[in-house]
């Protein structure tokens, strides 16, 4: 099951593309494509279990979501 | 490959990672990502001096693609495009199974190089690439099967006792090529005498590539070149030029240690001096 915070959005602040892409309505910003995969638990990945940023938000703390 | 064999003046193979499959668009807008995009990059690194591009697959939005068509499209893009570049398909996948990582093996023609991940790579908080050792023997052996030279990814020290091992369990065609990885993370701590350390415990005859991530693709990259091995440079690795200024393309990181090469005085492989070096067959 995707996960309940992606959405897929053409632009977000100074941010825009010609195709809409994954966006985090928790982080509130575009994911990087592999995160992307996570986000819709695809191949091998599972959203509840490999995401920091749902993980941490549905314990109720903050995530840095760093994307590195 | 040694500083003997920079001081005899092998030619330097570039090769350009254009698109990768972590970060996209959303980090630098210059990421090539349709086959098109990534089509015309690969012509304009190729023109910059780069004999070999290293392709990664994505759909229409930016996000991973691994199946066989996606990869043709993109490497036939590549072919129309370019006059003799040497196409290497990844097989990397965090989180995808064997049976996925293997589509891109399978394009007609194959790619004539792909890259082999020899071992785990931690991703995020709660994600690894497991690249566990049968999954890098299946990988090989279809690699074998299809006449593809495997392009050895050694993310950091222990990966290179896991490339002797590899020697150990298949025979592989000289010369062997592994690419020696820096960065952060799971990847071997970007510092010169580690460097010195990994190209010391190569096995014997074996060529290498310097890859290093962000700020460090530069220095690594001259590092590199200095101990005779070769380079890979582009945006899957580091999508900025400078400090603060994003990079406007492949071709312009290409362009970049082309000519630190040729300060150096290292001459730039032609596509066909790189098949000769890499021991490939021409396909082209
Ligand atoms: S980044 Fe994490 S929290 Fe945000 S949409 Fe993706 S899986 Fe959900």
């Amino acid at each position: 099951m995707t996960c309940p915070y992606l959405d897929y959005r053409e632009a977000s602040g100074d941010d825009s593309f010609e195709t809409a892409r994954a966006y985090c309505t928790v982080a509130e910003r575009f994911v990087q494509p592999m995160r992307a995969d996570i986000c819709n638990d695809r191949y091998d990945l599972d959203h509840e279990a490999h995401c920091e940023i749902y993980r941490e938000h549905e314990d109720g703390t903050e995530s840095s979501g760093d994307d590195s | 490959m040694s500083y003997d064999a920079y001081l005899g003046g092998e030619p330097v193979i570039i090769t350009a990672a254009l698109t990768g499959g972590v970060h996209g668009k959303e980090a630098n807008p210059n990421i090539p990502e349709t086959p098109e995009e990534i089509g015309r990059a690969a012509a304009d690194a190729e023109a910059a001096g780069a004999s070999v591009v290293h392709l990664h697959a994505r759909k229409p939005n930016g996000e991973r693609a691994f199946s066989t068509e996606r990869f043709q499209a993109i490497t036939d893009e590549v072919r129309a495009r370019t006059d003799d570049i040497i196409v290497q398909h990844s097989t990397g996948g965090t989180g995808a199974p064997l049976e996925v990582r293997r589509q891109p093996l399978r394009t007609d023609p194959a790619p004539e190089m792909a890259s082999l991940d020899m071992g785990p790579l931690n991703r995020y908080d709660h994600l690894t690439s497991e690249n566990t050792r049968g999954m890098v023997d299946s990988l090989h052996d279809e690699m074998v099967e299809r006449g593809i030279k495997p392009e050895l990814e050694v993310f950091n020290d222990g990966h290179l006792n896991e490339t002797h091992q590899l020697l150990d369990r298949r025979s592989l065609a000289d010369p062997v090529y592994a690419t020696l990885i820096f960065g952060s993370g799971t990847l071997t701590r970007p510092r010169p005498r580690n460097f010195l350390n990994a190209i010391d415990n190569l096995p014997e005859g074996a060529r290498f590539n310097t890859l290093a991530f962000g700020r460090h693709q530069l220095p690594f990259a001259a590092m590199g070149m200095l101990f005779g091995g070769h380079v890979r440079v582009g945006l899957e690795d580091n999508v900025y030029y400078r400090r603060g200024e994003l990079a406007e393309s492949n071709a312009q990181l290409v362009e970049r240690v082309a000519d630190l090469a040729s300060l150096l005085g290292r001459e730039v492989a032609t596509t066909r001096e790189a098949r000769e070096i890499l021991g490939l067959e021409s396909q082209r």
